[in-house]
Protein backbone atom coordinates (compact mmCIF):
# COMPACT_ATOMS: atom_id res chain seq x y z
CA UNK A 1 0.00 0.00 0.00
CA UNK A 2 1.34 3.44 -0.84
CA UNK A 3 2.24 6.00 1.80
CA UNK A 4 -0.09 9.00 1.56
CA UNK A 5 1.78 12.31 1.64
CA UNK A 6 0.75 15.95 1.96
CA UNK A 7 3.35 18.31 0.43
CA UNK A 8 3.43 21.82 1.90
CA UNK A 9 5.64 24.36 0.13
CA UNK A 10 4.91 27.84 -1.20
CA UNK A 11 6.89 27.15 -4.41
CA UNK A 12 5.11 25.14 -7.14
CA UNK A 13 8.59 24.20 -8.36
CA UNK A 14 9.41 22.47 -5.07
CA UNK A 15 6.02 20.78 -4.72
CA UNK A 16 6.39 19.33 -8.20
CA UNK A 17 9.98 18.24 -7.54
CA UNK A 18 9.06 16.41 -4.32
CA UNK A 19 6.15 14.73 -6.07
CA UNK A 20 8.38 13.49 -8.91
CA UNK A 21 11.03 12.23 -6.51
CA UNK A 22 8.72 10.25 -4.23
CA UNK A 23 5.81 9.02 -6.36
CA UNK A 24 7.83 6.39 -8.26
CA UNK A 25 9.07 5.10 -4.88
CA UNK A 26 5.79 3.99 -3.34
CA UNK A 27 4.45 7.30 -2.04
CA UNK A 28 1.23 8.93 -3.17
CA UNK A 29 0.94 12.72 -2.97
CA UNK A 30 -2.66 13.11 -1.84
CA UNK A 31 -2.59 16.87 -1.42
CA UNK A 32 -0.55 20.06 -1.71
CA UNK A 33 -0.56 23.24 0.35
CA UNK A 34 1.04 26.57 -0.56
CA UNK A 35 1.07 28.12 2.92
CA UNK A 36 1.12 27.10 6.55
CA UNK A 37 -2.57 27.71 7.16
CA UNK A 38 -3.57 25.58 4.17
CA UNK A 39 -1.18 22.86 5.37
CA UNK A 40 -3.07 22.56 8.66
CA UNK A 41 -6.45 22.59 6.86
CA UNK A 42 -5.36 19.98 4.35
CA UNK A 43 -3.91 17.82 7.11
CA UNK A 44 -7.29 17.79 8.86
CA UNK A 45 -9.14 17.09 5.63
CA UNK A 46 -6.88 14.40 4.22
CA UNK A 47 -5.33 12.70 7.29
CA UNK A 48 -2.13 11.85 5.37
CA UNK A 49 0.41 9.32 6.65
CA UNK A 50 3.17 11.90 6.31
CA UNK A 51 3.62 15.64 5.69
CA UNK A 52 6.61 17.36 4.08
CA UNK A 53 6.67 20.89 5.47
CA UNK A 54 8.69 23.80 4.13
CA UNK A 55 9.84 26.14 6.90
CA UNK A 56 9.52 29.54 5.20
CA UNK A 57 5.93 29.95 4.02
CA UNK A 58 3.36 32.77 4.00
CA UNK A 59 0.37 33.16 6.33
CA UNK A 60 1.75 30.71 8.88
CA UNK A 61 5.34 29.46 9.04
CA UNK A 62 6.08 25.77 8.65
CA UNK A 63 7.13 25.64 12.31
CA UNK A 64 3.82 27.09 13.53
CA UNK A 65 1.96 24.71 11.20
CA UNK A 66 3.86 21.71 12.65
CA UNK A 67 2.99 22.78 16.18
CA UNK A 68 -0.66 23.08 15.24
CA UNK A 69 -0.74 19.74 13.43
CA UNK A 70 0.87 18.00 16.39
CA UNK A 71 -1.62 19.61 18.75
CA UNK A 72 -4.39 18.14 16.57
CA UNK A 73 -2.71 14.76 16.24
CA UNK A 74 0.31 14.01 18.45
CA UNK A 75 1.14 10.94 16.31
CA UNK A 76 1.40 12.99 13.07
CA UNK A 77 4.58 12.44 11.09
CA UNK A 78 6.13 15.58 9.64
CA UNK A 79 9.38 15.97 7.71
CA UNK A 80 10.68 19.53 7.65
CA UNK A 81 12.05 20.81 4.35
CA UNK A 82 15.02 22.99 5.12
CA UNK A 83 17.70 24.90 3.25
CA UNK A 84 21.26 25.83 4.12
CA UNK A 85 21.37 28.40 6.88
CA UNK A 86 18.18 27.24 8.62
CA UNK A 87 19.77 25.01 11.24
CA UNK A 88 18.27 26.81 14.24
CA UNK A 89 14.78 26.74 12.70
CA UNK A 90 15.11 23.01 11.97
CA UNK A 91 16.16 22.46 15.57
CA UNK A 92 13.11 24.38 16.78
CA UNK A 93 10.85 22.26 14.56
CA UNK A 94 12.43 19.01 15.76
CA UNK A 95 12.00 20.08 19.37
CA UNK A 96 8.36 20.90 18.59
CA UNK A 97 7.90 17.30 17.46
CA UNK A 98 8.75 17.15 13.75
CA UNK A 99 10.03 13.66 12.92
CA UNK A 100 13.07 14.50 10.78
CA UNK A 101 14.14 16.86 7.99
CA UNK A 102 15.24 16.87 4.37
CA UNK A 103 17.54 19.48 2.85
CA UNK A 104 17.29 21.55 -0.34
CA UNK A 105 18.67 21.12 -2.95
CA UNK A 106 17.26 17.61 -2.75
CA UNK A 107 19.26 14.44 -3.14
CA UNK A 108 16.48 12.10 -4.30
CA UNK A 109 17.84 8.96 -2.60
CA UNK A 110 18.20 10.76 0.67
CA UNK A 111 14.70 12.27 0.47
CA UNK A 112 13.15 8.85 -0.17
CA UNK A 113 15.20 7.15 2.57
CA UNK A 114 14.29 9.80 5.14
CA UNK A 115 10.58 9.73 4.32
CA UNK A 116 10.51 5.94 4.34
CA UNK A 117 12.25 5.87 7.72
CA UNK A 118 9.69 8.30 9.17
CA UNK A 119 6.75 6.41 7.67
CA UNK A 120 7.98 3.09 9.06
CA UNK A 121 8.58 4.51 12.53
CA UNK A 122 5.70 3.38 14.73
CA UNK A 123 3.79 1.97 11.74
CA UNK B 1 14.78 15.28 -13.56
CA UNK B 2 13.41 16.79 -16.74
CA UNK B 3 15.58 19.93 -16.81
CA UNK B 4 13.59 21.64 -19.58
CA UNK B 5 10.35 21.21 -17.65
CA UNK B 6 11.87 22.54 -14.42
CA UNK B 7 13.56 25.40 -16.30
CA UNK B 8 10.12 26.47 -17.55
CA UNK B 9 8.69 26.20 -14.02
CA UNK B 10 11.63 28.24 -12.72
CA UNK B 11 11.14 30.95 -15.34
CA UNK B 12 7.43 31.24 -14.56
CA UNK B 13 7.77 31.23 -10.81
CA UNK B 14 10.93 33.35 -10.64
CA UNK B 15 9.29 36.00 -12.84
CA UNK B 16 6.30 36.11 -10.47
CA UNK B 17 8.56 36.23 -7.42
CA UNK B 18 10.67 39.09 -8.79
CA UNK B 19 7.56 41.12 -9.65
CA UNK B 20 6.29 40.57 -6.10
CA UNK B 21 9.68 41.50 -4.63
CA UNK B 22 9.56 44.71 -6.70
CA UNK B 23 6.15 45.60 -5.24
CA UNK B 24 7.33 44.87 -1.69
CA UNK B 25 10.45 47.02 -2.19
CA UNK B 26 8.23 49.95 -3.17
CA UNK B 27 6.42 49.52 0.16
CA UNK B 28 9.75 49.36 2.00
CA UNK B 29 10.89 52.50 0.19
CA UNK B 30 8.06 54.36 1.96
CA UNK B 31 8.48 52.56 5.27
CA UNK B 32 11.71 50.68 5.96
CA UNK B 33 10.04 49.00 8.96
CA UNK B 34 7.10 47.54 7.01
CA UNK B 35 7.22 44.06 8.52
CA UNK B 36 4.93 42.31 6.07
CA UNK B 37 6.88 43.60 3.05
CA UNK B 38 10.16 42.59 4.66
CA UNK B 39 8.77 39.10 5.35
CA UNK B 40 7.62 38.83 1.74
CA UNK B 41 11.01 39.78 0.28
CA UNK B 42 12.75 37.39 2.70
CA UNK B 43 10.45 34.49 1.81
CA UNK B 44 10.72 35.05 -1.94
CA UNK B 45 14.53 35.36 -1.80
CA UNK B 46 14.52 32.08 0.10
CA UNK B 47 12.44 30.53 -2.65
CA UNK B 48 14.72 31.93 -5.39
CA UNK B 49 17.67 30.39 -3.55
CA UNK B 50 16.03 26.98 -3.42
CA UNK B 51 14.95 26.94 -7.06
CA UNK B 52 18.33 28.23 -8.26
CA UNK B 53 20.22 25.62 -6.25
CA UNK B 54 17.96 22.82 -7.53
CA UNK B 55 18.80 23.67 -11.14
CA UNK B 56 22.50 24.35 -10.55
CA UNK B 57 22.06 28.09 -11.15
CA UNK B 58 24.70 28.97 -8.57
CA UNK B 59 24.70 32.67 -9.48
CA UNK B 60 21.00 32.89 -8.59
CA UNK B 61 21.19 30.82 -5.41
CA UNK B 62 24.34 32.53 -4.12
CA UNK B 63 23.01 36.06 -4.65
CA UNK B 64 19.58 35.17 -3.22
CA UNK B 65 21.28 33.49 -0.26
CA UNK B 66 23.37 36.54 0.61
CA UNK B 67 20.39 38.85 0.24
CA UNK B 68 18.35 36.48 2.39
CA UNK B 69 21.06 36.67 5.09
CA UNK B 70 20.85 40.49 5.05
CA UNK B 71 17.06 40.38 5.12
CA UNK B 72 17.12 37.94 8.02
CA UNK B 73 19.29 40.34 10.02
CA UNK B 74 16.95 43.26 9.21
CA UNK B 75 13.92 41.19 10.21
CA UNK B 76 15.53 40.56 13.60
CA UNK B 77 16.09 44.26 14.22
CA UNK B 78 12.58 45.21 13.04
CA UNK B 79 13.43 46.96 9.77
CA UNK B 80 16.12 48.02 7.31
CA UNK B 81 18.53 49.95 9.50
CA UNK B 82 21.24 50.41 6.88
CA UNK B 83 21.01 53.64 4.81
CA UNK B 84 22.21 51.74 1.72
CA UNK B 85 20.07 48.68 2.44
CA UNK B 86 17.22 49.46 0.11
CA UNK B 87 19.56 50.38 -2.76
CA UNK B 88 21.28 47.04 -2.24
CA UNK B 89 17.95 45.23 -2.47
CA UNK B 90 16.99 47.08 -5.66
CA UNK B 91 20.41 46.17 -7.13
CA UNK B 92 19.81 42.59 -6.09
CA UNK B 93 16.42 42.59 -7.76
CA UNK B 94 17.85 44.01 -11.01
CA UNK B 95 20.65 41.49 -10.99
CA UNK B 96 18.27 38.56 -10.42
CA UNK B 97 16.05 39.87 -13.23
CA UNK B 98 19.08 39.90 -15.55
CA UNK B 99 19.94 36.34 -14.52
CA UNK B 100 16.41 35.09 -15.15
CA UNK B 101 16.42 36.84 -18.55
CA UNK B 102 19.73 35.14 -19.35
CA UNK B 103 18.27 31.72 -18.50
CA UNK B 104 15.27 32.50 -20.71
CA UNK B 105 17.50 33.52 -23.63
CA UNK B 106 20.25 30.91 -23.39
CA UNK B 107 18.76 28.02 -21.36
CA UNK B 108 22.12 28.02 -19.56
CA UNK B 109 23.18 28.85 -16.01
CA UNK B 110 23.70 32.64 -15.79
CA UNK B 111 27.04 34.21 -14.77
CA UNK B 112 27.48 35.57 -11.23
CA UNK B 113 27.23 39.25 -10.32
CA UNK B 114 30.65 39.45 -8.69
CA UNK B 115 30.45 43.19 -8.00
CA UNK B 116 27.22 42.84 -6.03
CA UNK B 117 28.43 39.72 -4.23
CA UNK B 118 31.52 41.72 -3.21
CA UNK B 119 29.28 44.48 -1.85
CA UNK B 120 27.20 41.98 0.11
CA UNK B 121 30.22 40.31 1.72
CA UNK B 122 30.50 36.74 2.90
CA UNK B 123 27.58 34.47 3.67
CA UNK B 124 26.76 33.78 7.28
CA UNK B 125 28.84 30.79 8.36
CA UNK B 126 26.99 27.51 8.04
CA UNK B 127 26.28 25.64 11.24
CA UNK B 128 26.40 21.90 11.72
CA UNK B 129 23.37 19.91 10.64
CA UNK B 130 20.93 19.55 13.52
CA UNK B 131 20.68 16.15 15.22
CA UNK B 132 17.40 14.55 16.02
CA UNK B 133 16.46 15.12 19.66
Amino acid sequence: MSIRVLVADDARFMRQLIREIIEPEGFEVVGEAADGRAAVEEFQRLSPDLVTMDIVMPKRSGIDAVKEILALDPSAKVAMVSALGQESLVMEALQAGASDYIVKPFKPDSVVATLRKIAEKGA
Amino acid sequence: MDIAKYRTLFLEEATEHLAEIGQALLVLEKDARAGEALDTVFRLMHSMKGMGASLGYDAVSELAHRLEDRLGAWKKCGGIDDPHGLALLFHGLESLERMVAAVRETAEAPPPDLALLGELGDREPEKKAPRLP
